[in-house]
C-alpha cells in the first residue's frame, strides 16, 4: 500500500504541474462550461455523454467536467485537502462525504453536484454486490465504466472492505484521463478497454483464490447476484432459451421414467405389489395374453385444445415417438391452423416436438426411410415436409398454385426403397401426385383418377389410398361412393396408368375411411389381403387380384368391370373410422369407431366378435372436458389408429377430443414371436371364406 | 423449435416446477455460478413445507435471493447453489481423472428423502430437487 501511496503522490505532483500549465486554459473553459451547464441543467445529459454515444462534443463535455471537478475538489480548497485526497481513496471514509459537502455549499458548483448525482446510485449497487463487478463484465458496462469509475473508488474506500482491485484502478483512470484530455476520444476508449481487460484478468486471478474457501463459508461465496438488467439480458439470450428448452425436457423425462420403474426397488422388503403381474394365474393366463392396457395419454393445454386428431403414426427408428396431426382450432384464429405434435412415451406432459402449418394437416407420417423427416398433407392441397432438426415451420412445401394438388390431401404414403423412394399423395379431386423428398416444387408424376365408364360422371373422389408391401407401382383407392378401385401409377401391359377399369371392389355403401394391405412379413404371403373400413358400420376383408393377372383373365368382360365382393364382412355397431393390421401378428387387426372404442380382433380366434374392446380412460378429457356428458357420444369418437411398427406391442388411438391414447397389447396380440400356426390358420381361413363366397355367388 | 418465445420457455419451467413431487428448481450460470432463476427455494427448510412449489418463476431470482438470505437456513438458494457447484466440481474432477476426454452429462443423486438431478451444459446448470419416489 505504501508503494501505491508513493506512486499516487508522484502522480499528484505531476498533476499539479499540469494543472499549473492548464490554468489559463481552464479559466477559459470554466466560463464556457458554466455557460454550457447552465444550458444543460438536468442531470441526464450530464451522465449520459459517456462513450456510449461516441460523440466528440459529448466527450469534450465530460472531459471538461472532469477538468472542472478536479480543481474544485482540490484547487479552491487548502493544499491540505489536496494532500488528503489520495489518502481518502485508500483508507479514510469520510473524505468522500466531506468533499460532497464542500461542493454543495456554493452555487457556482451546482454543476458538480450534478455530476455526482449518478454516483450515489452506483454507491448502493457497489455496497450490495462488492466483488461482483470483477466477475462479470458486459460490453455495456465496459463503455460506461469510464463515467463510473471515479465514484467507485470512493465507494470502496468508504466501505473499506476491498483493499485490492478497484482503488488501484480508479486513480489510474483519472490520471490517464487528465493526461489525455486533449487527445482524441477514441484513444481514451481504447485505454479504458485495455484497463477493463486488465481488471478482468485480475478478477480471474482472484477467483481461484476464492475457490478453496468456497465451501467454507458465506463470506467468500462465489456466486454473484445479477442485477435485473443483467438477468434479463441473460434470460432473453438464445442460449438460455435453448438450454431451458432442452434441460426441462430431460428433467421431465427423468421424472416420468421414475414413475414407471424404481431402480432401487427392494423386493425383499415384502411390500406386495399386487399388480396385474399376479393376475396371470390359471385360467386367467389366456386372458392376460390378450390384455389391452392403457399406458399413456397425451394432451397439451396450449396446443391440443379444440383440435381433432387427423392422423397418427409411430416413428420407425424411435418406437417411443408418436406423431399426431391435428385440425385447426376454430377459436384461436392467431394460432397456426395445422399442427403436428410428436409425443414421447417417456415424457407424458409435453410434446417432444411441435410443428406448424398454415392449413389443417389431414394426414402425416414419419418418413420410414429417414428418422428426422415428417411428411404431411394439408387441407390446402400442399404436401409439407418437416425436419426434427429444424424449427417448427415446414422445411419444404409444395406450391399452392400451378401443378400439384388444389384439393385437400387426405392420404399420402412414401413408397419405394431406402435409396429410391417417392411421396405419393392423393387429393379428393382424384389427383395423385408423386414427389421426390428433395424437391417439392414440382410433382414428378401426375395422374388423374377418373371413374370407369358405368358410373354417371367421370369424377372420382378418393378418400384413401393404400400400397401393397411388394409393389410400389400399384395401389388401391377407396372412394366416397364406397367402391374401391385398383390403380396403376404407370402404363403397363394390358392396362393404362390410372384406374384399372376392369376390376371394381364393391361392397361398401358409404365412403371408405381406410384401406390397409396385409403387412405379410412371415412364412406365407398374405400380402393380397386388404382390410377396409367404412362409415357404413362395417369392416370388410378383401382378397385382391394380382395386378398383372387382371388384364388377361377378364379380357372377355370388356366394358363391364368385374365386380369383386369381400370375402369377409364384419358388421359393427357404429361408424368405423380406421382399421389396421397388426404389423407382426398375421391374424390380428385393430379398429376404432365412432363410439370411441378400440377393438382388437384376431380372425383366427373369432370373426364375429373382437378379442378385446376398450375405451380410452377419462383421465385427460381434452376439448370436451367441460361439456355436459349428454354430448358424450360425439365427443368420444376415435378417428385414427396406428400400430407401433417394429414390435406391434402398442397401439395409439385418437379422435375428436384431441387426446392421444396409447395402449399396450398382450403377447397374444402383439410382440415379435409368432407361431407358424397363426400364418397357416389365416391361410386356411381365407381359402375357406373364398370357397363359401364362390358357392354363394353361384 | 427455437421459435418459442421467452414466455413460452418460462412456462416450461413453471410447469416443471409444478409437477408433482418437484420441490425446487435452480438454474445457475456455468462460468460465474450466478443464480439465474430459482423456484421453491425460498423457504428455509424443506420439512417446513415439503411440497411448496411456488409459482416463483414470475419473480426474479434476486428477490428470492434476498428472501432466502433474510431467512437464512439450509435451503436458501445460494446455499444449494454453492453446494451443487462444489459437488459438480468434484464430479468433474473424478471424470477428468478417469478420462481426460470425457465430461459430466448428468448427475442424479438419490437420498432417502430427496433426489437431486443436476444437468450441466456448456453455459448453464440446471438443478432439480424432487421427492424420492416411494420405493
Amino acid at each position: 500500500m505504501d508503494a501505491a501511496m508513493e506512486r499516487r503522490r508522484e502522480e499528484i505532483v505531476a498533476k499539479k504541474a499540469k494543472l499549473a500549465e492548464l490554468k489559463r486554459q481552464r479559466e477559459l473553459r470554466k466560463e464556457a462550461a458554466s455557460n454550457r451547464t447552465s444550458l444543460t441543467a438536468s442531470p441526464d445529459p450530464i451522465h449520459q455523454p459517456s462513450p456510449r454515444k461516441p460523440n466528440a462534443e459529448d466527450i469534450d463535455l465530460i472531459l471538461k467536467k472532469i477538468n472542472e471537478e478536479r480543481p474544485r475538489s482540490t484547487g479552491p480548497g487548502s493544499p491540505a485537502q489536496r494532500a488528503a485526497r489520495p489518502i481518502s481513496v485508500i483508507s479514510s471514509d469520510n473524505e468522500g462525504s466531506t468533499s460532497y459537502k464542500t461542493t454543495t455549499t456554493m452555487v457556482d458548483r451546482e454543476s458538480q453536484t450534478m455530476s455526482m448525482a449518478p454516483l450515489t446510485t452506483v454507491f448502493e449497487f457497489e455496497a450490495e454486490t462488492k466483488k461482483d463487478t470483477e466477475v462479470i463484465m458486459y460490453s455495456k458496462a465496459v463503455q460506461t465504466s469510464d463515467d463510473w469509475s471515479p465514484p467507485k473508488s470512493r465507494g470502496v474506500g468508504q466501505s473499506d472492505s476491498e483493499p485490492e482491485g478497484s482503488p488501484t484502478r480508479t486513480p489510474r483512470a483519472s490520471k490517464r484521463l487528465s493526461r489525455r484530455q486533449k487527445e482524441r476520444d477514441e484513444e481514451i476508449r481504447a485505454m479504458l478497454r485495455r484497463e477493463i481487460e486488465e481488471e478482468l484478468k485480475a478478477a480471474q486471478q482472484t477467483n481461484p483464490d476464492a475457490d478453496p474457501t468456497r465451501t467454507s463459508g458465506k463470506e467468500n461465496f462465489p456466486f454473484k447476484t445479477l442485477t435485473d438488467e443483467e438477468l434479463a439480458a441473460v434470460e432473453r439470450s438464445d442460449d438460455f432459451i435453448g438450454f431451458v428448452e432442452r434441460s426441462t425436457k430431460v428433467l421431465e423425462r427423468a421424472l416420468d421414467q421414475q414413475l414407471e420403474y424404481d431402480i432401487l426397488a427392494d423386493y425383499a422388503q415384502g411390500r406386495l405389489n399386487l399388480d396385474d403381474e399376479d393376475e396371470g394365474q390359471g385360467s386367467l393366463a389366456a386372458k392376460k395374453g390378450r390384455r389391452v392396457k392403457e399406458i399413456a395419454q397425451f394432451w397439451d393445454d396450449r396446443w391440443s385444445k379444440k383440435r381433432m386428431i387427423s392422423d397418427l403414426g409411430f416413428s420407425a427408428k424411435f418406437p417411443e415417438l408418436v406423431l399426431a396431426s391435428y385440425t385447426k382450432n376454430p377459436s384461436a384464429p392467431h394460432d397456426p391452423d395445422g399442427l403436428i405434435q410428436v409425443w414421447n412415451l417417456h415424457m407424458h406432459d409435453r410434446p417432444e416436438y411441435i410443428f406448424h402449418a398454415q392449413s389443417d394437416i389431414l394426414t402425416a407420417k414419419f418418413s420410414p426411410f429417414h428418422p428426422n423427416l415428417i411428411i404431411g398433407g394439408a387441407y390446402s392441397g400442399q404436401v409439407l415436409l418437416w425436419d426434427t432438426r429444424a424449427k417448427s415451420a415446414p422445411v419444404q412445401r409444395t406450391p399452392l398454385t400451378g401443378s400439384g394438388h388444389t384439393h385437400p390431401i387426405y392420404s399420402l404414403d412414401i413408397v419405394g426403397t431406402q435409396n429410391a423412394n417417392n411421396i405419393i399423395s392423393c387429393s379428393t379431386d382424384g389427383v395423385v401426385c408423386g414427389w421426390t423428398v428433395d424437391m417439392l416444387s414440382q410433382p414428378q408424376e401426375f395422374l388423374e383418377l377418373t371413374s370407369p365408364p358405368p358410373s354417371k360422371t367421370d369424377d372420382m373422389a378418393p378418400t384413401c389410398i393404400a400400397f401393397p408391401q411388394s409393389d410400389p407401382t400399384y395401389f388401391l383407392a377407396g372412394t366416397e361412393e364406397g367402391s374401391i378401385y385398383p390403380c396403376h401409377r404407370y402404363d403397363r401391359a394390358g392396362a393404362k396408368a390410372g384406374v384399372d377399369s376392369r376390376v371394381k371392389y364393391s361392397g361398401h355403401a358409404a365412403p371408405v375411411m381406410s384401406l390397409d394391405f396385409h403387412p405379410a412379413k412371415g412364412q406365407i404371403d398374405l400380402g393380397d389381403l386388404v382390410l377396409s373400413s367404412s362409415v357404413d358400420w362395417s369392416v370388410k376383408l378383401w382378397k385382391v387380384r394380382p395386378p398383372a393377372a387382371t388384364g388377361t383373365s377378364n379380357a372377355l368382360t370388356s366394358g363391364n368391370p368385374q365386380l369383386v365382393t369381400p370375402i369377409l364382412d364384419i358388421a359393427r355397431e357404429d361408424l368405423v373410422y380406421d382399421a389396421r393390421w397388426s404389423p407382426v401378428k398375421p391374424s390380428v387387426f385393430a379398429l376404432v369407431d365412432g363410439a370411441g372404442s378400440l377393438e382388437v380382433w384376431d380372425i383366427n380366434v373369432d370373426v364375429e366378435v373382437p378379442v378385446q374392446k376398450v375405451t380410452p380412460s377419462d383421465n385427460k378429457r381434452g376439448a370436451f372436458a367441460s361439456m355436459p356428458s349428454g354430448l358424450g357420444y360425439m365427443n368420444r369418437s376415435l378417428n385414427k389408429l396406428a400400430w407401433e411398427r417394429n414390435e406391434g406391442r402398442r397401439v395409439a388411438v385418437g379422435g375428436m377430443d384431441g387426446v392421444v391414447t396409447v395402449f399396450e397389447v398382450g403377447h397374444d396380440l402383439g410382440g415379435l414371436e409368432t407361431r407358424s400356426e397363426e400364418w397357416s390358420g389365416v391361410k386356411r381361413l381365407v381359402s375357406r371364406l373364398e370357397a363359401v363366397g364362390e358357392a354363394g355367388g353361384k | 423449435m427455437a421459435q418459442n418465445t421467452f414466455e413460452e420457455t418460462l412456462s416450461h419451467l413453471t410447469r416443471l416446477s409444478q409437477k408433482p413431487g418437484v420441490q425446487s428448481t435452480l438454474i445457475l450460470s456455468r462460468d460465474t455460478g450466478a443464480i439465474l432463476r430459482t423456484t421453491g427455494l425460498i423457504s428455509k427448510s424443506s420439512s417446513a413445507n415439503p411440497n411448496s412449489t411456488l409459482p416463483a418463476s414470475a419473480e426474479t431470482s434476486s428477490d428470492s435471493y434476498t428472501n432466502g438470505r433474510k431467512e437464512g437456513g439450509l435451503q436458501s438458494a445460494e446455499d444449494v447453489a454453492s453446494m451443487v457447484w462444489a459437488f459438480l466440481g468434484a464430479a468433474g474432477n473424478l471424470v477428468e481423472n478417469l478420462d481426460r476426454e470425457d465430461e459430466v452429462k448428468l448427475l442424479t443423486l438419490r437420498m432417502r428423502k430427496n433426489e437431486l438431478v443436476i444437468l450441466p451444459a456448456p453455459k448453464f446448470i440446471m438443478v432439480m430437487i424432487h421427492d424420492t419416489p416411494p420405493a
